[in-house]
């Protein structure tokens, strides 16, 4: 069986976190997500994986390049739509073959519960189904596709992974997915609704905070830093080779520190927490709850909780982050979120900032003892 | 990273494994060796590339074969360290891909039974692990012996006396292909491609007998089915993995390679202990040539040492008075004039100290201390990552110098290197395609930046491109601007911009189309050149190397937009080792 993996989209809604890379790319417990989906297909004995990229491509393709199993790359120039994409991949496809977006986690056993299908989809049961294709499902067989409804008919949406055959490749002239499987049903394909175990999607930045801390559920334990004297470490830690832990430090698992990090001495790493490589926590700071990317830098007696620090960021002595609720616009969308703050790649602050509930884009400078709080653009000075 | 091929069937084993061997060169090439088994184990092994060497046909017999080609990292790349391994009685033969990470307790252990061991290596240990368990069984015994080994490896094992090579795998890529009556593995698809295209990957933990009619996959002693897959790759695909390019590909590992670099002379510390003199000669040629230029002027901006920098080919002709050190700078190690400019040196009784990115290569032999780079093998013709790499050793020289005033900016390099990756140049590309001559210029430390984006240029795009410092320009060349001759411009912020921008306004008045290569956000350079190309704001060293990235880059989309033959590109070879 083949499997078709579509990671050529750049995932505008996760802006500033996708400058530099493509939504497939972005690390959840120090992987990409793309990085789950090619493990997932491997265990089940699928080996002929083909990957549509485009957007940033050779971020992916490097990547894809490391890890040490063979897959087949396919380039789509321009990003005209999730159908296009497959269609780009049409002449690879031999005959029943996996569809799987490259951005969305989804487990091993879902994949093993699907391939025995043909013509089925993957459903998940969502609160929120209207930011997804909510599904009209009768006796186990899936009527309709509806893309992002203002009112779902109900709660269950597609999880936009589909086991397909080749004729599927008839129904591309629409530009997205869901449409071309309409298609196909109304032209009396039937279309089984399999539920999935564990399918996971980050839409809007914040959302990478829940998916890193369900993902480091499945943590292994693994020690190959160096650990100072007097480090308290409980629960699932997974430390990185050449790492650091400085002396009288605490951390509470589940938490993945990666390669080369310097952390503290005297820090405090508390659950939920995912720290790229070659980053440095320096003394008497605490982190919680985030996703710290790589080569970033968080200064001393620094309080760091429910944010995602993008790659290259210096955030300055004492800085605060601070969450509570408020109203963002993204993509001409008005949506309420609580989290501590979302800050892009290469950005720097000076010292004793506080972030309240704000997404800072990348490069951003920011003077010292400013409150940050709401949007800000790319490239700004905060002064 | 090494590569392993093995096979068994009715064919001459050794040839095939050889050209198997030669598809796999582009995971390592300094040394190789290869085992048959026809009623006893013979071995064959040598230190060089396999394409150089080879093997003289009717060495080896037999049908079952196994070879491994070195790109080695611990333990240099000699005769008796190229793999395969063999037991204390030679009736044993392993070949190994990965790392043994406790192979010293092993080894120290296996001793104390009185196991002689020949080698260096980690993979030896496997050998003699074989051995102990060795009862008639190779299967057994090897299924035994792997018990014990932590850390990456994938291994292929042969006995005297037994019809099958034995394959186990963990943490290291290892795919079985399945012929007609013949039975191929190796590290991964490329060598399987001519014979099959059918191919059987095995999971981490498994170990599998392969006969030449049959494979037996076992996990934990139990016997597991692994499915049949088909390969639909061409052989090249493979080995770039889906770039276009070995130089893209290679560009792209730039912000790696610079960083492991770095580190690895942080790790080592050799090079603090190193006195450097205050009076350096440095020899070397091409690309080396211009990352020599480059230490020049940092190490006189940052230090008090007086660096001059002479072609390796010149050396023989002209030899200044040398008194303190030389050193040489060689990607592959074998370039015949640096060659000869060492023994020269030595001769006079100087330190010689050789940057290479080749471990056991010629001058680091014959070199006092060698330095390596940590670039990988590199397969495109024009160096990319090579050059990238000697600047790291280069700029860790000035780092030590200047007693680590440059650590934390050059921990932090490979960041600004990555973000210029990310440049679309569609603009300049645009402008350079349809010129047949053009001009880099540079001041400072950008001149022999300029050098080696033109000579890049040169390499692959076939445009008659000429570097030269920004000063030098109205000095003649100045007669051959036109609006036909394009001229790349770097303008980074510094003591050379002010200068820099008088002399583009003189170019922009002579008509010559201006690419500006200038600090992010630099709204000046932008409104008088034609197309701006911004790099990160950084510190000088840095700078450097953005702006050579970028060229780079400019000149790989240029050649990609000709349609030329950037891999090979014409009347050029990899390195040069005749005078």
């Amino acid at each position: 069986m083949q499997a078709v993996i579509l990671a050529a989209g750049e995932g505008r809604r996760l802006r500033p976190l996708t400058h530099a890379v493509p939504k497939a790319m972005m690390p959840v417990a120090n992987r990409p997500i793309l990085d789950y989906i090619v493990r997932a297909l491997e265990k089940n004995g699928i080996r002929e994986i083909i990957v549509v990229v485009g957007y940033k491509k050779e971020q992916v393709i490097r990547h894809l390049n490391a890890l040490d199993i063979p897959v087949k790359i396919v380039v789509q120039e321009r990003q005209l739509g999730t159908a296009h994409a497959l269609k780009c991949a049409a002449s690879l496809i031999t005959g029943e073959f996996l569809l799987l977006p490259g951005d969305n986690y989804i487990d091993t056993a879902s994949i093993a519960r699907i391939m025995r299908e043909k013509n089925a989809v993957l459903t998940w049961d969502h609160p929120y189904p209207s930011n997804f294709g909510v599904l009209t499902i009768r006796d186990g067989y899936v009527r309709q596709v509806i893309e992002k409804p203002e009112d779902a008919p109900g709660f269950t949406v597609s999880t936009g992974i589909f086991s397909l055959e080749a004729s599927f490749l008839n129904y591309l002239d629409e530009t997205e997915i869901p449409n071309a499987v309409n298609a196909m049903i109304a032209a009396g394909t039937p279309l089984k609704a399999v539920p999935a175990e564990n399918w996971q999607d980050a839409i809007f930045p914040w959302d990478l905070l829940r998916l890193n801390a369900a993902l480091l559920q499945g943590v292994r334990q693994e020690r190959a830093g160096r650990i100072g004297a007097s480090v308290v470490i409980r629960g699932p830690v997974s430390i990185g080779r050449g790492t650091t832990i400085g002396p009288n430090s605490t951390v509470l698992g589940p938490v993945v520190i990666g390669e080369d990090c310097e952390i503290g001495p005297n820090c405090v790493v508390l659950p939920g927490t995912s720290i790229g490589d070659r980053t440095r926590v320096e003394p008497f700071t605490l982190i919680g709850h985030s996703v710290i990317f790589e080569d970033v830098c968080i200064g001393s007696h620094a309080r760091v909780t429910d944010a995602v620090v993008g790659t290259g960021t210096h955030v300055g002595d004492h800085a605060t982050t601070f969450a509570r609720a408020s109203v963002f616009s993204i993509e001409d969308e008005l949506i309420r979120a609580k989290f501590g703050a979302i800050i892009g790649d290469n950005v720097c602050s000076a010292p004793f900032c506080i972030f309240k509930n704000c997404i800072v884009g990348n490069d951003v400078r920011i003077d010292e003892g400013k409150t940050v709080s709401g949007e800000i653009p790319d490239g700004a000075r905060i002064i | 990273m090494c590569g392993i091929v093995g096979y068994i069937g009715w064919r001459e084993a050794a040839p095939l494994v050889i050209e198997g061997l030669k598809r796999l060169e582009y995971r390592g090439y300094d040394s190789f060796g290869i085992a048959t088994e026809n009623g006893e184990i013979s071995v064959f092994k040598k230190s060089g590339r396999i394409s150089e060497n080879g093997l003289a046909p009717g060495t080896l017999a037999g049908h079952i074969g196994i070879g491994h080609t070195r790109w080695a990292t611990h333990g240099v790349p000699n005769d008796s360290n190229a793999h395969p391994h063999t037991d204390c009685t030679g009736a044993i033969a392993v070949v190994h891909n990965g790392i043994i990470e406790n192979y010293a307790v092993l080894k120290r252990k296996l001793i104390e039974k009185g196991h002689r061991f020949k080698s260096e290596t980690d993979t030896e240990v496997i050998a003699h692990l074989v051995e102990e368990y060795f009862q008639g069984d190779l299967l057994v015994a090897v299924t035994g012996a792997v018990r014990h080994l932590e850390g990456s490896y994938a291994i292929l094992v042969i006995a005297k006396d037994d019809p099958r090579i034995v394959a186990a795998r963990k943490s290291s890529p290892l795919v079985l292909g399945i012929g007609d009556g013949e039975v191929l593995c190796a590290s991964d698809v490329t060598p399987l491609l001519e014979h099959t295209q059918r191919a059987v990957y095995l999971e981490d933990g498994d170990i599998a007998a392969l006969t030449p009619s049959r494979i037996d996959v076992y996990h934990d002693g139990l016997p597991v089915e692994r499915s049949v897959t088909g390969i639909e790759w061409s052989v090249d695909d493979a080995k770039k993995g889906g770039f276009e390019h070995y130089m893209l590909k290679e560009i792209y590992e730039q912000p790696e390679v610079f960083y492991n670099t770095i580190k690895a002379l942080e790790k080592d510390g050799r090079l603090p202990m190193l006195r450097i003199p205050t009076e350096i000669t440095v020899v070397a040629c091409g690309t080396s040539y211009h990352a020599a230029l480059i230490f020049r002027y940092l190490a006189q901006e940052y230090s008090a040492k007086r660096v001059s920098v002479e072609f390796a080919s010149e050396f023989r002709y002209y030899t200044p008075p040398l008194r303190e050190m030389v050193i040489a700078v060689t990607q592959s190690g074998e370039t015949a004039d640096t060659l000869t400019a060492v023994e020269k040196a030595k001769a006079r009784n100087c330190s010689t100290l050789a940057i290479t990115n080749v471990l056991g290569s010629t001058v680091s032999r014959s070199a006092d201390w060698t330095v390596f780079t940590c670039a990988g093998p590199e397969i495109s013709v024009a160096a990319t990552k090579s050059f990238i790499a000697q600047l790291a050793v280069f700029m860790g020289m000035v780092n030590v110098m200047a007693d680590g005033k440059f650590t934390e900016i050059l921990a932090h390099a490979h960041l600004s290197i990555e973000r210029v990756l990310q440049e679309e140049l569609g603009a300049a590309v645009a402008l350079l395609a349809g010129a047949a001559e053009m001009f880099y210029v540079g001041r400072g430390v950008f001149y022999p930046v300029a050098l080696e984006g033109a000579l890049k240029m040169k390499e692959i795009s076939y445009i008659h491109a000429e570097g030269y410092a920004a000063g030098e320009l109205k000095h003649g060349p100045f007669a051959l601007l036109s609006p036909k001759t394009p001229v790349v411009a770097i303008c980074t912020p510094g003591r050379t911009y002010a200068v820099m921008l008088s002399n583009v306004k003189e170019m922009k008045a002579r008509g010559a189309p201006v690419i500006g290569i200038g600090a992010e956000g630099d709204t000046e350079v932008e409104s008088i050149v034609d197309v701006f190309v911004p790099v990160p704001e950084d510190h000088l060293m840095v700078q450097t190397l953005t702006v050579s990235v970028v060229l780079q880059l400019l000149a790989y989309r240029t050649a990609n937009a000709l349609k030329r033959d950037i891999d090979k590109p014409r009347n050029l070879a990899k390195s040069v080792t005749v005078e």
